[in-house]
C-alpha cells in the first residue's frame, strides 16, 4: 500500500509554503506521495478535539475511512493532526464497543471504519529512509548549529504515538546529523512550545516558548528545526512578541526538517518559499554557502 | 557419613550470609561460606554509619568478619561461584569454580607495598567508580581475608606479558602468576542463598540528569564520600568543583514504586535519607538537607522518633513532592522543580548536592544462579519465598535470606539470616 | 464547603479507570510545565485529587484549578509512575464542562463553529488558495460540507458544545 499525505489545517490555511519542501523531499528519495480528497479537520487534539470525545472519535474516524476507501495509508504532516489520528486508531481498534458506536456513526453517511491502514509522521518516514537521504545530500551543512525541537504529539503519548523515546528522543537530532548539520545539546530540548496553551492564556504561552529560545540561546543555536506547524508557528511568529515584551533579541530562523533536507540536497532551492517566513533565514543561508 | 552430612552451605558473604554462618557455626555445624567477591563483607563495609544507631558500619560489621574467618568451623571460599548443583536435601554436591587469585594465602601479610608500585589504574568498584584501585587490590582496607588479589583482565602481566613488578616488590614472595583456576566438588546437607542486592542505575531516569549533571549522586555513592576510608577520606566535597556542599537535597523512591521501572517499595531510604543527612550535618554544622518524599516509611522500632530527630536536630525539611525534574544552573548547581504538596506550590530551588535514593534491586546474576540450583525467582527477579516461611525457597533443603529475597535493611537482615540458620540447621541435625 | 459527587467521580473512573491508580505523589505537578510557570496555580495532581474526591463544583464550576490551562505536552503521563492518563482524564473534565453548559475559553468555541461551518479549524480564504497556485501547489477538493454536517448532527456537536444560541 502507498501513502498519501494528510496536511491539517494549519499547512494549507496558514503556512501553504511548508508544504513545498516536504513534496519534494519525498520525491527525491523516490516516494510517490499522493493527496487525499475532502479532508476535514483531524480534529485538533490541542481545541475542538477536547469539547466533545464522541465527535472527536468520528470525526477521526471519517477522516481514517476516506484513506481506506482510497487504499493508502496516511502520511501526515502535522504532529497535532498524527496525534489524533493515531489517538482515534488505536481507542477504536481496542475497544469494539466504541466502533461499533461510531460506525452507527458514520453509517449515516455512508462510511465504515475498519482499521486496516497506518498512520505515519512524516518524519517516521523520512527517517526510515535515512540512508538514502545521506547518500543524496550534495551540500552538507557543515558548522550549522541546529537546535532541534522534537516537540510533544510527535512523542508523547508514548503508548499511543509508539515511536521515538517520549523523555529522551534520538530521530530528530539524527536527521539533523545525517545533513551534515550539528544537532546541539541544550537542556530545554523536551520540553512543550507552548502553543496549545495560548487558546487559554497567552502569557503562559509566551514563557514556555522564552524558556526555550534561552536554553536555545545559551547553547549557541543558528537556527530552530521543528516537524510540527503549530511549533512553527510559535517560533517563527512570537520571538517578535517577547522581544516586545521583555526587550530581547531573540531572531532565530526557524526550518522545517523538510526545508533544512531540501536545502541539503540541493532540490529547488529556490523554490522552497523561505521568503514567506516571518524571521529571516538570509543568514543560514549564508552560512551554509 | 552423618558426620559428613553435618555441613551447610552459605551462598554469599554479606551481613545475612556472615550472620548465619556465625549462627551455624556455633550450633556445631561446619559452614563452607562461598563469596564470588575477593573478601567478604558485602554492602555493609561500603556504607558510613548504619540507622537508627548511626554507628559505623564497619566497626561493627570488622569484629563479625574476623569470626567468620578464625571459626574453626567455617571456611571460606572467596572469588568463589557455583556451577552445579545435584543431589537432594541432606545430602546435595555442589560444584565450585573457584578464580585463581595469584597471590600465595599463606604468605600475603597485607602491606600494601605492591599496591603502591602498580602501574595500572582500574575503577574501583567498591567505591562506586569514584576513585581508581590498582590491577593488585584489597577491595577494603579492612576486608577479610586480609589477601591482595590480582585482577587478571587489568594485569599487565595477563594483557601483554610485561611488568611483574609486584612479584619483584614483595618481600614474601607471594606472587604467584602460575596459579590456576580450581573447580571442586563440595558434599553439604543444605544451603542457604544471601547473594544480597544492586542499586538501581538511575541513568534511565533522564529528567533527573543523573550522568549528566556532576552534582547528582546516587545514595551509595554519598555514603562513599562520607565515609573517612573513602575517596574524599571523610571530608564531603561535591564531584564538580570540590567544594563544601551547604545545602544538600535527598530524593526518595528514584525509579521505586514506579510501574515504568521498579513497582515496589525499596522499604530503607526513608530511613536511610535521613541518616545520610545526619551524618552531613555532624560532619559540618552549616549543612542544610531538604527530603523529597511520597510517604515517609518509617515503620520500624525507634524509626518514627529517629525521623522526628532528624527534623529537630539535625536541619533536615522534609517536603512531600516526589520529584521528576532537575536542571542545572552555570554553575553547576542543580535546581529541583518539585511541588510542595503541602502548600500545593510549584517551585524550583536551587540545591548544591543532589543524592537520589535508588531501588534496591537484585543481582544481575539472581536468575542465573536461581537455574543452577533450581529454585524459583519472582516477576521482579528476587528469589522467590515459600508463602509460610519466607526463608524457605521453592526447593526443599535451599533456604534464602536477606536482600535477595526482598528490599530490607541490616536489622532485618540479621534476623532473616538467623531464622534461615535454624531452618538449614534442622536438616542437618537431623539422624 | 465542598460537597462530595459520588456519581461525578465514578463517572470519571468508568471513563477513564487509571484515575484510580493515583497516590498523590506529585510527580505529575514536578514534570508541569504550566504548574511551574503558575507556581502551582495550574496544579495536575490538585486536579485529580479533586477528581477522586468528587469535587464536582470546583472543577466543573468554579474550574480551579483551570483546567484548560493544560498545554497537552504529556510529560505527566509519561513521567506518573502508576500510568495515570492525566491529560485524558483532564480531556473527559473539559466535555464535562461543555455538555453542562459551564463556560469555557472563547477560542474553543470559535473553532468549533469554524468545524461546523467549514469542516475546517482554519478555512481556507481566497487569498491563501491564490498563494497555492502561485506556489505550484495542488487543487485539493475540501470537505464535503453536507457530508459533514450529517456526521456532526449525529453526535449532537452544535448542541453539547452550545453553539445553537449563539446563531439564534
Amino acid at each position: 500500500m502507498s501513502y498519501s499525505y494528510f496536511l491539517g489545517c494549519v499547512i494549507p490555511g496558514r503556512l501553504p509554503f511548508l508544504e513545498i519542501s516536504a513534496r519534494k523531499t519525498f520525491e527525491e528519495i523516490g516516494m510517490k506521495v499522493g493527496d487525499q480528497a475532502k479532508c476535514s479537520c483531524c480534529p485538533d487534539p490541542t481545541g475542538a478535539a477536547q469539547l466533545d470525545h464522541e465527535t472527536f472519535l468520528a470525526l477521526g474516524a471519517r477522516n481514517l475511512c476516506l484513506f481506506e476507501e482510497s487504499n493508502s495509508h496516511i502520511l501526515s504532516l502535522c504532529s497535532g493532526c498524527t496525534e489524533s489520528l493515531k489517538t482515534v486508531k488505536h481507542i477504536l481498534d481496542n475497544d469494539d464497543e466504541k466502533k461499533k458506536e461510531i460506525n452507527s456513526k458514520l453509517k449515516i453517511i455512508g462510511k465504515n471504519y475498519k482499521g486496516n491502514i497506518k498512520i505515519k509522521h512524516f518524519a517516521e518516514v523520512l527517517y526510515e529512509n535515512i540512508e538514502k537521504i545521506k547518500e543524496k545530500v550534495k551540500k552538507p551543512l557543515k558548522d550549522l548549529k541546529v537546535a532541534g525541537h522534537p516537540g510533544c504529539h510527535y512523542l508523547r503519548p508514548s503508548e499511543i504515538i509508539n515511536w521515538d523515546d517520549p523523555l529522551n528522543p534520538k530521530t530528530l537530532d539524527e536527521l539533523i546529523e545525517a545533513i551534515g548539520a550539528d544537532p546541539i545539546e541544550y537542556d530545554m530540548k523536551n520540553d512543550c512550545c507552548g502553543n496549545p496553551v495560548e487558546k487559554t492564556d497567552k502569557e503562559i504561552s509566551l514563557s514556555m516558548l522564552e524558556s526555550k529560545l534561552k536554553s536555545m540561546k545559551e547553547a549557541g543555536a543558528d537556527c530552530i528545526a521543528c516537524v510540527c506547524p503549530a511549533c512553527y508557528q510559535q517560533f517563527d511568529f512570537n520571538q517578535r512578541e517577547i522581544n516586545k515584551n521583555k526587550n530581547t533579541d531573540y531572531n532565530f530562523p526557524v526550518f522545517y526538517i523538510t526545508e533544512l533536507i531540501a536545502l541539503a540536497l540541493e532540490i529547488d532551492t529556490e523554490e522552497l518559499g523561505l521568503n514567506f517566513h516571518r524571521i529571516k533565514v538570509n543568514d543560514v543561508l549564508q552560512k551554509i554557502n | 557419613m552423618s558426620e559428613n552430612l553435618k555441613r551447610v552451605m552459605v551462598i554469599g558473604g554479606g551481613i545475612a550470609g556472615i550472620q548465619a554462618s556465625l549462627d551455624l557455626a556455633e550450633r556445631g555445624i561446619v559452614v563452607e561460606l562461598i563469596e564470588k567477591n575477593a573478601c567478604i563483607g558485602g554492602r555493609m563495609a561500603q556504607l558510613d554509619k548504619t540507622f537508627p544507631t548511626n554507628d559505623c558500619s564497619i566497626c561493627i560489621l570488622a569484629p563479625k568478619l574476623a569470626e567468620c574467618s578464625r571459626h574453626p568451623n567455617i571456611t571460606l571460599h572467596t572469588l568463589s561461584e557455583i556451577k552445579n548443583l545435584s543431589g537432594q536435601p541432606g545430602n546435595f554436591n555442589v560444584k565450585i569454580f573457584k578464580k585463581a587469585r595469584y597471590v600465595k594465602e599463606d604468605e600475603c601479610i597485607n602491606c600494601g607495598v605492591c599496591i603502591e608500585k602498580c602501574p595500572m589504574r582500574v575503577d574501583d568498584e567498591f567505591d562506586m567508580k569514584l576513585r581508581k584501585r590498582r590491577a593488585i587490590y584489597i577491595d577494603y582496607v579492612q576486608g577479610v581475608p586480609s589477601i591482595m588479589t590480582i585482577d587478571r583482565e587489568n594485569c599487565l602481566f595477563f594483557t601483554k606479558d610485561a611488568c611483574r613488578i609486584c612479584e619483584k616488590v614483595c618481600e614474601r614472595e607471594a606472587i604467584d602468576f602460575d596459579q590456576k583456576d580450581e573447580e571442586f566438588e563440595l558434599n553439604v546437607g543444605s544451603i542457604i542463598v544471601a547473594i544480597g542486592y544492586d542499586i538501581f542505575e538511575p541513568t534511565s531516569l533522564v529528567s533527573l540528569g543523573y550522568g549528566r549533571y556532576l552534582n547528582v549522586v546516587t545514595a551509595l555513592e554519598f555514603e562513599r564520600l562520607t565515609c573517612a576510608s573513602g575517596p574524599l577520606g571523610g571530608h564531603l566535597k561535591r564531584p564538580s568543583d570540590k567544594n563544601e556542599p551547604k545545602k544538600l537535597a535527598f530524593i526518595n523512591c528514584v525509579g521505586s514504586r514506579d510501574i515504568k521501572n521498579n513497582p515496589y517499595c525499596s522499604s530503607c531510604c526513608c530511613m536511610y535519607t535521613t541518616k545520610e543527612a545526619m551524618i552531613a550535618y555532624e560532619h559540618d554544622n552549616e549543612i542544610e538537607t531538604s527530603i523529597f518524599y511520597i510517604d515517609l516509611r518509617a515503620a520500624g522500632k525507634g524509626f518514627r522518633e529517629y525521623i522526628q530527630r532528624g527534623e529537630n536536630d539535625y536541619a533536615i525539611t522534609y517536603i512531600k513532592g516526589k520529584v521528576a525534574k532537575i536542571l542545572e544552573d552555570d554553575q553547576k548547581n542543580p535546581l529541583i522543580l518539585y511541588e510542595d504538596i503541602n502548600t500545593s506550590q510549584v517551585k524550583q530551588l536551587k540545591y548544591d548536592l543532589v543524592v537520589l535514593a535508588t531501588t534496591m534491586v537484585p543481582k544481575k546474576d539472581a536468575g542465573e544462579l536461581a537455574k543452577i540450583l533450581g529454585i524459583k525467582i519472582d516477576d521482579y527477579n528476587f528469589f522467590k519465598a515459600n508463602s509460610y516461611h519466607p526463608q524457605k525457597s521453592s526447593k526443599e533443603g535451599i533456604f534464602l535470606c536477606g536482600a535477595c529475597r526482598e528490599p530490607m535493611d541490616i536489622p532485618t537482615s540479621v534476623i532473616d539470616a538467623s531464622g534461615a540458620a535454624a531452618k538449614a540447621a534442622e536438616i542437618v541435625m537431623r539422624g | 464547603m465542598q460537597m462530595v459527587d459520588f456519581e461525578f467521580r465514578n463517572d470519571l473512573i468508568k471513563e477513564n479507570f487509571s484515575l484510580n491508580y493515583c497516590y498523590q505523589c506529585g510527580t505529575c505537578s514536578s514534570s508541569c510545565p504550566v504548574a511551574f510557570i503558575t507556581n502551582g496555580e495550574f496544579n495536575p495532581r490538585k486536579i485529580i485529587e479533586q477528581s477522586l474526591l468528587g469535587l464536582k463544583d470546583l472543577l466543573i464550576k468554579d474550574q480551579n484549578p483551570n483546567v484548560w490551562l493544560c498545554c497537552t505536552c504529556h510529560m505527566c503521563v509519561e513521567e506518573c509512575p502508576q500510568n495515570v492518563f492525566l491529560t485524558e482524564i483532564f480531556e473527559r473534565i473539559k466535555n464535562k464542562i461543555v455538555l453542562l453548559g459551564e463556560p469555557y475559553p472563547k477560542t474553543f468555541k470559535m473553532q468549533a463553529k469554524s468545524i461546523v461551518e467549514n469542516g475546517l479549524a482554519i478555512p481556507l480564504s481566497q487569498p491563501i488558495i491564490r498563494r497555492r497556485n502561485q506556489l505550484g501547489l495542488p487543487n485539493i477538493e475540501s470537505v464535503n460540507i453536507n457530508e459533514l454536517t450529517k456526521l456532526l448532527e449525529a453526535t449532537n456537536f452544535e448542541k453539547k458544545v452550545n453553539l445553537l444560541e449563539e446563531s439564534k
